[in-house]
């Protein structure tokens, strides 16, 4: 009875941190035991999960906040993709003359990868676009190219967010409909923008610092035989995904805005009648979910200095929705944790990263994923509905 | 007369025999006997020792405030639950009923609240369900038509079994709930609430139609909050407290206030509040309120509502009491009319606005739009009020703080402030849903059938709580369809009809008879 009660206690986050723990340890202890030693627990290991990870997790903080009020956002990773390329196409349309030899070289490769293409080819974007920059007397500067590139990037995914949004509270649409819509039309845009091609930045150092960088830990050394010590590290994209971690809990627990998501979760109905105003709410909720799916795609695009139209971004929504799950969301809204959500993108890192060590086949990954996704929504039937 | 229906119904030897019993009412032997009933749930007791008598072709009340076991009773005798402790006998024998499968075949057919019927399906399929006629293996329309036609007729009602169900009203389906449960040859029949969701007038023929069954031979099992329907159809009536059996009384010889007394326990004093006069000030004034919302348009509805006044408002099932409510906070579309709140005009479209203006409505239905059950106390009651607990966060202490206020000053029985207000009981889910509306002080309160569902302790409180909000100056609006109420807790009662109201009368001189007169569009 005792523990009964104990149990109930706990926070709907445990459930998921106790797998977690479980999975870590499993994963240390196979290693070891097949090897002998871990590559797993290395810091350069972890840090390249929570790297690989922190673009679905700043998504699923918002995802958190969709599914709690009772929706879904499908459209994300299409529009990861999108936005990336779209802020790549405005950096190359300013930065027209290449300021080094290696973007030089960088953009011959391009040309050379096949992008020789027609007319309407990203040189159709991109020439337009600069001609439209050179008129307002920011072109050929770097710095300007990638600071408007990324509020480009910010910019067009809360616009996204917005519309999506919109035709939701105030089109009535369902859901999940209104963002298959979505899937559908931004993947669609960005291949056509580039014609099916990639997107690469002309930008070589300086927009990838975002996401390639950190800030590095004193006393750590990733070249222990280099002249000088090369500390390890912490990744920008880490550190945005806690900052949004932490500002989505205080959001979601602290203020009237985060109340409401929950409240129109539980009830819509009585929402309204509790004088919410439930349409601005949903309006609000989508559009941070674009925004957060922008800065995403803006640290991808910074990482890779480049976007693949065709697979940046590609099924990011289920990897997203996953999480946010497996962290003990309830799929119908009214109740979610942020921590849970935290927890559950950690889980998916660590299974794909556990299954490369152990040498799983790549394609067996899908079918382990599945299986934990399932047994997570398994778990929570246990509770009450 | 055991026959009635008999030659399409085709009867099972021992259904046959037990009409046949049911009418010899010479034999003393209860139809039904409950000894030693215990039922216990996870941390509580529910039912305790019960022991119950039921006799041959009886309609036998069972009443009680909310909590009280009648339901989980009912539960057991239907096969829903199972008894921990305790026997069942039917007819002198010892029964185990393990469904309601298994209760229908012991000839005990429940009646819900919620009924239990499918929309899509015609009538006749609905009173055939899980026994098709069948022939050739396939379901024999004709011969389920006709006997679903016998049977209807017998019980008064003329519906084409054809019909889809969805098509019916709720009186009506409640008629095919009857005639689905005689078609099963029920001698027990157990009516949960049946008339909470029937017009007076429905309710009066459904009286009808209960007196007619008990002729037939069957036996009623009724269970109500409204004692004066309960004195007017029952035999006898038990009255339940705190899971058991306080006494059985012969109907005739006992009274409303008795009732009350032994359901609650203690004396009740004075049941309404003492009516302080309201002021002349005229606080709400609503002209020519027009709205053309399905299924009902609102036409020509002109009322006033003084400071410190209650204004009643009676009517029909769907005479469009909520849907005044609902228009003049602006949760349905207006087309004519003008609303004045302390003289000055507004025009709320969403009850957001409506709170600016000092205007708060209550829904009826507090499960579905009156609460978020899923939430807590705390949120729930803070919930219209949030933006001044923030600064800028939330602070949940001051919200706790304020919850807690509120549990005291409502007498809220409820355990920790954050649990989800579901596992609280309907009166003081009710309280909850007052609070949240409390807590941002309006100045007009359109209350809308505040008091459903609501044992009789809280609903004491509740009018208590009503009358201070008069006499602190606010005014009032009380929607309700229990009549005594609306005479006891009012200053005046506006009837309205089909849309409209009929008549605003003076509580004083106002009584039953002439406002179901003019709900119902009679003249006296």
């Amino acid at each position: 009875m005792a523990i009964m009660r104990f149990i109930e206690r706990l926070p709907r986050w445990a459930a998921p941190l106790i797998a977690l723990v479980l999975l870590v340890a499993c994963t240390v202890i196979l290693e070891v035991a097949t090897k002998g030693n871990s590559a797993f627990l290395s810091g350069q290991n972890l840090f390249n999960i929570l790297r690989q990870w922190s673009f679905v997790g700043i998504i699923a903080i918002g995802m958190t906040f969709v599914i709690v009020l009772g929706g879904i956002d499908l459209s994300v990773g299409s529009l990861v993709g999108f936005v990336g390329g779209l802020g790549i196409l405005t950096l190359n349309s300013i930065n027209t003359a290449p300021a080094t030899t290696a973007a030089a070289t960088t953009a011959a490769e391009a040309i050379a990868a096949g992008r020789n293409a027609p007319p309407g080819s990203p040189h159709g974007f991109e020439s337009l676009m600069a001609a439209i920059w050179n008129s307002f007397g920011v072109g050929d500067n770097e710095t300007a190219a990638v600071l408007i590139a990324l509020a480009v990037m910010l910019v067009a995914g809360t616009l996204a967010g917005m519309l999506n949004g919109t035709l939701i509270a105030k089109g009535r649409l369902a859901p999940f409909i209104a963002t298959l819509g979505g899937l559908a039309a931004y993947r669609s845009l960005a291949l056509a923008m580039a014609d099916g091609g990639e997107y690469r930045s002309s930008s070589m150092r300086l927009f990838g610092l975002i996401g390639q960088g950190g800030i590095p830990i004193p006393f750590t050394n990733v070249a222990p035989r280099a002249p000088q010590p090369v500390p390890l590290l912490f990744p920008w994209p880490v550190v945005v995904f806690i900052i949004v971690a932490l500002l989505g809990w205080v959001l979601l627990n602290r203020t009237r805005y985060g109340r409401y998501v929950t409240a129109i979760g539980c009830n819509e109905r009585a929402a309204v009648y509790s004088a919410i105003n439930v349409d601005r709410i949903k309006i609000l909720t989508y559009t941070l979910i674009g925004f957060l799916s922008g800065l995403a795609a803006l640290l991808l695009a910074s990482r890779m200095n480049s976007v693949s139209s065709a697979q940046t971004g590609q099924l990011y929504e289920l990897d997203v929705i996953a999480a946010v799950v497996i962290g003990g969301t309830r799929m119908r809204g009214g109740s979610g944790t942020i921590v849970g959500t935290v927890i559950g993108v950690l889980i998916l890192g660590v299974i794909g990263n556990m299954l490369n060590l152990l040498q799983v086949s790549v394609y067996l990954q899908g079918l382990v994923k599945g299986a934990i996704i399932v047994a997570a929504v398994l778990a929570q039937r246990g509770e009450r509905m | 007369m055991s026959d009635a229906g008999s030659p399409t119904v085709p009867s099972s030897a021992a259904a046959r025999a037990a009409v046949a019993n049911a009418v010899d009412c010479a034999s003393d032997r209860p139809l039904a006997e409950v000894k030693g009933l215990v039922k216990e749930f996870p941390g509580i007791r529910a039912l305790d020792d019960i022991a119950l008598a039921i006799r041959r072709a009886e309609v036998h009340g069972i009443v009680g405030e909310n909590g009280a076991g009648k339901s989980t009773l009912m539960k057991i005798l239907s096969g829903i639950e199972q008894p921990s402790v305790g026997s069942i006998l039917l007819d002198g024998t010892p029964v185990t009923i393990t469904s309601p499968h298994a209760a229908d075949r012991q000839g005990i057919a429940m009646i819900h609240q919620e009924l239990n019927l499918v929309d899509e399906l015609s009538v006749a399929d609905n009173i055939f369900l899980g026994r098709e006629r069948t022939r050739w293996r396939l379901v024999h329309d004709g011969s389920q038509h006709a006997t679903a036609h016998e049977l209807l007729k017998r019980i008064g009602c003329d519906i084409d079994p054809r019909r889809a169900v969805k098509s019916l009203s709720i009186a009506q389906q409640q008629l095919v709930e009857i005639a689905k449960a005689l078609a099963s040859h029920a001698r027990i029949l157990i009516m949960d609430e049946p008339t909470a969701v029937l017009s007076e007038r429905e309710t009066a023929a459904l009286f009808e139609l209960i007196a007619q069954l008990k002729r037939q031979g069957v036996t009623i099992l009724y269970i109500s909050h409204h004692l004066s329907e309960v004195l007017a159809v029952c035999d006898r009536v038990t009255v339940m407290r705190d899971g058991r059996i306080v006494r059985t009384l012969d109907a005739k010889a006992a009274s409303e206030s008795e009732l009350a007394r032994l359901m609650v326990g203690r004396p009740l004093g004075d049941y309404y509040p003492k009516r302080v006069p309201a002021t002349e000030d005229v606080l709400l004034r609503v002209r020519d309120l027009g709205s053309a919302a399905t299924p009902l348009t609102l036409e020509g509805v002109s009322f006033e509502v003084r400071r410190g006044e209650i204004l009643g408002f009676a009517g029909l099932i769907g005479a469009g009491r909520t849907e005044m409510g609902e228009a003049i906070v602006g949760l349905r579309r207006r087309n004519a009319g003008t609303i004045e709140v302390d003289g000055r005009m507004i025009a709320p479209r969403s009850p957001r606005e409506a709170v600016r203006h000092g205007v708060a409505y209550l829904s009826e239905d507090r499960q579905g739009r009156g609460l978020t059950v899923d939430m807590g106390l705390t949120e729930n009651t803070t919930l219209v009020s949030l933006r001044r607990y923030c600064r800028p966060l939330i602070s949940r202490r001051a919200e706790d703080a304020a919850a807690r206020g509120h549990v005291e000053r409502l007498h809220i029985r409820a355990g920790a402030l954050r649990r989800p207000v579901r596992t609280l009981s309907g009166g003081n889910q009710q309280k909850v849903a007052l609070a949240k509306w409390l807590e941002v002080e309006p100045r007009v309160w359109i209350l809308d059938e505040p008091t459903r569902g609501v044992d009789i302790g809280a609903k004491r409180e509740i009018y208590d709580l009503v009358g201070q909000l008069a006499q602190r100056g606010m005014a009032c609006v009380f929607i309700s369809s229990e009549l005594p109420e609306l005479l006891g807790v009012c200053h005046r009662i506006a009837v309205m009809r089909e849309g409209s109201i009929a008549a605003i009368l003076d509580a004083a001189q106002a009584t039953e008879e002439k406002i179901m007169h003019l709900a119902a569009g009679v003249n006296a």
